[in-house]
């Protein structure tokens, strides 16, 4: 989840008005931000990924004026007419397909807007650009490069320029070969014939999209005029990357001008910040919510929201959302803006008169049944993970490995793998308490993971009970009286226990149970070998049987 | 009648046999009862004034590793009182270091016995010692005790003579002997004790243990049964149980039942499709790895529900399809939609229930397993259960389920709930739960929860808004358990277990 550090002193100067840190720390969590640290002079805050606007101190600011009700309505942002054009070359577009762009003029910058410049790129390249994919943003000094501008694809290994942080000028290709941005990122442009380039009308090489800006037009404290372009393979990406830095930068004092974009068979003037409309009905609102609030309540509260809001005829709304917000779908959205700016702590709890009966599911019935019955045989239950690894299920069980359910990204070596016994745990749980007294005495009802390929899943999953009892005298008499305690409180009839093979248990003391002539489980004394793998020094008898039918 | 004991009357016995006093030690050895039991017995023996406790105290005198060195070589200033009249009777003290066997540390130590001994006689002047009397003098008691100690290893001041006990604390002041307080204890038969020695008083026995035979032969009305000490503690035991965790488990169905949810399991692996498609969530954005998800390399795919739900999911994904939705505007693409996961969040299971089950009222819950891509620390692990409840009814609003959370919280002993605005790829409005553990004193977050999205709805042709919260159990288990680290609620040790109450 993304983060943004508001520091006190700086915050003040977005919101125009005198905060403390406890006025953030009380008010933000209403517009949805998640405490994560409180400093002296700084609160950090987590924002959820559909409001990639609150990357910026004026993202945040915006919502903060309007929820404390200092500004209200949508913020306006002026876009100036402006003469500077945009070429997009066809042979760019199959590899980029999208470039927009803004100029912004007279802006003043210092090392932390600086900071916060790269921070708002980083996180729209997170929220919203997928990585670089679907929209990536390039920040350029305007003053160096003269327009008209050209993105057209260029020769890998005649297209030279210096990319930022180096000093000499380097080929398209030796660029993604051997500057770091361009090993990230190389994936995006390698496949195609030519690379993305952006030059201005004296042939001057801005950047490389999505690769590398140059360093012709880094940006420092004594910049004041921006070239902003973003390119991308999703058009609305590209769009709301462009807006969202866009109004963040006019909000810190920049004036936005057009930059008329040509694309081979229509021109685009850029950036659009013409806020999006759609309506909403003041009782489609008040139902969700569970509320009565009367058509001016609700045009205030959207209005808290930096909404605008006209009245079209009784009891609907024309709301008008601003450039910079990627999350409004549907009318539904708008409802949830109306709790915000009303407040959530306004809303109190009410019971919903429903009357239903509840019910058990069997599998939880016939699982609690077991628990029953085996504490009653004193068997302490456990609590196993159900994900673990080839070693402990296999190998030290004495079995051939199967072919499993398998991880693809498994986070460690211990968790690769989805269980198909419980008894390779319950020896685990024997190895941990070898210190412990004895006799001791285990069980678990629990899942364990079948592959079945009739399933919409390919695996299902089965209930399965299994238990071990450890101690000097263990033998498989216990168990066995222990297996048949079992499945008659259960209610079973017609089952038997018959002799099989089974490579953890000692040759001629293992068993099958078979329930109405289906097998359904095992049971006998533990192999010595198992035991010397399991670091165990007592005799052990164990049984396992599924109950996935029974329940 | 006296009545007494086995072990008081073994006591008595033997001392009895040891001539009627004796030391604890040796009444130990011939009655064979353990010190414990001599001890009690002597308490009521005394009591009774059968027997009388006499306390002795004992010093037990031993040789210091100095005192070992000088019991095998001699006392400092006899070594060199000998080199002295072996020289005539006067030597120069500088000579000593080269003509006795002394450390030079040792020769003040030696000049100052000579002098204190009346052995020699110091000329400061001339720079020599010399002999003191004509005859060589003979050995001293602490020399004498040296060699005694030496033999035996201890002794016994108080056996000593009184030349030797005052040759023990010379030896002691000198570092060359150490001495330790020992209480030695004796117990001596009254005239009354001999009388019932003797006489063979008619006794009665008591015993501990009621056995079957003497129930059934009715001897149980000859003996007399021990009072028990009822305040000492007994063995610690412990019942099997139902493990701490389960038992959170048990107690959030409960409470759902009681509210006339009814309980719902589904697939451990899910598809894609299920777990995250049909909750609207792209297959391309952050949201979709808000949670990192376990996906399966075997087997790798699964398959679709019937075409017409894939297709209604499909579009309102791309462009919103009849839901009124703008879509999240992309490709959508079944192959993906097909990778199988071990499911992130027991709402894939909960939308699959509702596709199928669609006229209200209907309350379904689970409390159930899922799994996240995530390092086991003390506050994670890669699986943990969810609850999660869902109210379908119609005309439910956000307040009846925040009204439906706080009942369900306040059963678990919470009852102060605030929410706050938050967000769900699948509800909208959404909201979470902070709620205060006045354990912890303080607020702590507990839950998600929100209304399903047309978007979710539509596809599955549900027709009525759905109320739906979920939250981690295991956090309100380490709650109620007083616990802080995750491992241990799956660390199963027995230790833990055994000794965690049932009933918090």
């Amino acid at each position: 989840m993304p983060v943004i550090t508001l520091q006190q002193e700086r915050f003040i100067k977005f919101v125009k008005r005198q905060l403390t840190v406890e006025d953030m720390t009380k008010w933000l969590p209403w517009l949805g931000f998640d405490i994560e640290e409180i400093g002296s002079d700084y609160v950090k805050v987590e924002f959820n990924p559909n409001r990639v606007d609150f990357c910026s101190y004026a993202g945040v600011a915006r919502a903060f004026r309007g929820l404390m009700g200092w500004e209200s309505g949508l913020p306006r942002y002026k876009v100036k007419g402006g003469k500077t054009v945009l070429k997009i070359d066809k042979n760019v577009t199959k590899i980029r397909s999208y470039m927009l762009a803004a100029v912004v003029r007279n802006i003043k910058l210092d090392e932390e807007s600086i900071v916060d410049l790269m921070e708002i790129q980083e996180d729209l390249h997170w929220g919203i650009g997928r990585n670089r994919k679907k929209a990536s943003i390039g920040v350029h000094n305007m003053d160096v490069i003269e327009p008209p501008f050209t993105f057209t694809a260029a020769e890998p290994d005649k297209a030279r320029f210096v990319p930022l942080d180096r000093t000499d000028e380097m080929s398209l290709r030796e660029i993604l070969e051997k500057h770091d941005k361009g090993v990230a990122f190389r994936h995006l442009v390698d496949w195609a014939p030519r690379y993305p380039l952006l030059i201005d009308k004296n042939g001057q090489v801005l950047s490389m999209p999505p690769i590398i800006n140059g360093e012709l037009t880094r940006i420092t404290s004594k910049t004041t005029n921006l070239f902003l372009d973003v390119t991308g393979t999703d058009y609305l990406a590209v769009e709301k990357s462009l807006n969202i830095l866009a109004t963040a930068l006019a909000d810190m004092g920049g004036r936005i001008e057009k930059v008329h974009v040509k694309y081979p068979n229509r021109t685009v003037d850029s950036p659009d910040l013409m806020p999006q409309k759609m309506k909403l009905r003041i009782n489609y609102a008040n139902e969700l919510l569970g509320l009565k609030l009367s058509e001016s309540q609700v045009v205030e509260s959207l209005r808290k929201c930096r909404l605008d809001v006209k009245t079209l005829r009784n009891g609907i709304v024309e709301v008008a959302i601003p450039a910079y917000r990627i999350d409004v779908l549907h009318e539904v959205d708008l409802v949830e803006e109306v709790a915000i700016g009303y407040g959530y702590y306004r809303l109190k709890p009410t019971i919903p008169e429903t009357l239903t009966i509840g019910e058990q599911h069997p599998a939880q019935r016939t699982a609690n049944v077991v628990r029953q019955i085996m504490t009653g045989l004193d068997f302490t239950e456990v609590m196993n993970f159900t994900l673990i690894n080839e070693v402990f299920h296999y190998e030290k069980m004495r079995l051939k490995a199967r072919k499993t359910i398998k991880l693809a990204n498994p986070v460690s070596a211990e968790y690769t793998i989805l269980r198909e016994s419980l008894l390779p745990g319950l020896m685990k749980n024997l190895m941990e308490n070898k210190h412990e007294s004895f006799p001791q005495r285990l069980f678990e009802v629990s899942d364990v993971g079948r592959i079945n390929q009739r399933v919409e899943t390919r695996c299902e999953r089965r209930l399965h009970v299994a238990g071990v009892s450890s101690h000097s005298t263990a033998s498989f008499t216990e168990i066995k009286s222990t297996i048949e305690a079992l499945l008659h409180n259960m209610g079973l009839k017609r089952w038997e226990i018959k002799p099989t093979t089974h490579s953890s248990f000692i040759e001629g003391r293992e068993a099958a149970v078979y329930l109405k002539h289906k097998e359904i489980g095992v049971l006998g004394e533990i192999h010595p070998e198992v035991l010397n793998n399991f670091e165990l020094e007592n005799p052990t008898c164990a049984f396992e049987i599924d109950i996935e039918e029974i329940s | 009648m006296v009545y007494l004991r086995e072990h008081e009357q073994k006591t008595l016995f033997a001392l009895q046999r040891l001539k009627g006093r004796a030391r604890v030690a040796q009444i130990i050895e011939t009655s064979g009862l353990a010190h414990a039991a001599v001890m009690r017995a002597a308490l009521t023996l005394v009591e009774s004034k059968l027997v009388t406790l006499h306390e002795q105290r004992q010093t037990i005198v031993t040789l210091t590793q100095e005192g070992k060195l000088y019991a095998e070589k001699g006392l400092p200033e006899r070594g060199t009182l000998e080199m002295t009249y072996r020289r005539g009777g006067e030597i120069p003290i500088s000579d000593i270091p080269h003509e006795v066997d002394i450390s030079p540390g040792a020769i003040p130590v030696a000049l100052a016995w000579l002098t204190r001994k009346h052995w020699a006689t110091i000329n400061r002047e001339k720079g020599t010692i010399a002999v003191a009397q004509e005859e060589k003098p003979p050995l001293g008691d602490d020399e004498r005790l040296l060699r005694i100690l030496a033999k035996k290893g201890s002794a016994i001041v108080q056996e000593f003579d009184k030349s030797l006990q005052r040759a023990a604390i010379t030896l002691k002041r000198r570092k060359l002997a150490r001495m330790r307080e020992k209480t030695l204890q004796e117990m001596e038969l009254t005239d009354t004790g001999w009388q019932v020695v003797k006489k063979g008083l008619r006794f009665v026995s008591e015993i501990s243990q009621l056995t079957p035979e003497l129930i059934v032969s009715g001897k149980w009305r000859e003996v007399k049964l021990r009072k028990f000490d009822v305040t000492v503690a007994g063995p610690e035991t412990y019942p099997a149980k139902v493990h701490p965790l389960q038992q959170a488990i048990q107690r959030a169905r409960e409470i759902f039942l009681e509210m006339g949810f009814t309980e719902i399991r589904g697939p451990l692996v899910e598809t894609a499709f299920w777990n995250f498609d049909a909750l609207f969530q792209p297959q391309d954005h952050p949201a979709r790895e808000m949670m990192d998800t376990f996906y399966l390399l075997n087997p790798k795919a699964g398959g679709l529900p019937k075409k017409s739900v894939v297709e209604a999911v499909a579009k309102t994904h791309e462009n919103g399809w009849i839901t009124g939705s703008k879509g999240w505007g992309y490709k959508w693409s079944p192959e993906e939609a097909k990778r199988l996961v071990m499911r992130t969040h027991t709402t894939a299971e909960t939308i699959k229930y509702l596709s199928e089950h669609k006229k209200p009222p209907i309350k379904v819950f689970s409390v159930d397993r899922v799994y996240r891509n995530e390092q086991v620390t003390y506050k994670n692990t890669a699986e943990f259960h969810q609850i999660e409840g869902i109210v379908v009814g119609k005309g439910v609003t956000l307040r009846d389920l925040m009204g439906t959370l706080k009942t369900f919280y306040a059963r678990f002993g919470l009852k102060k709930v605030k929410f706050w605005p938050c967000y769900f790829p699948y509800t909208e409005p959404s909201a979470e739960a902070t709620v205060y553990v006045p354990k912890l004193k303080r607020w702590i977050e507990l839950c998600g929860m929100g209304m399903f999205r047309p978007e979710v709805l539509a596809p599955m042709r549900i027709k009525y808004p759905v109320l739906a919260w979920g939250g981690g159990l295991e956090r309100l288990a380490m709650l109620e358990l007083g616990l802080d680290d995750i491992r241990l609620l799956y660390g199963n040790r027995l230790s833990w277990i055994r000794r965690t109450p049932i009933c918090q």
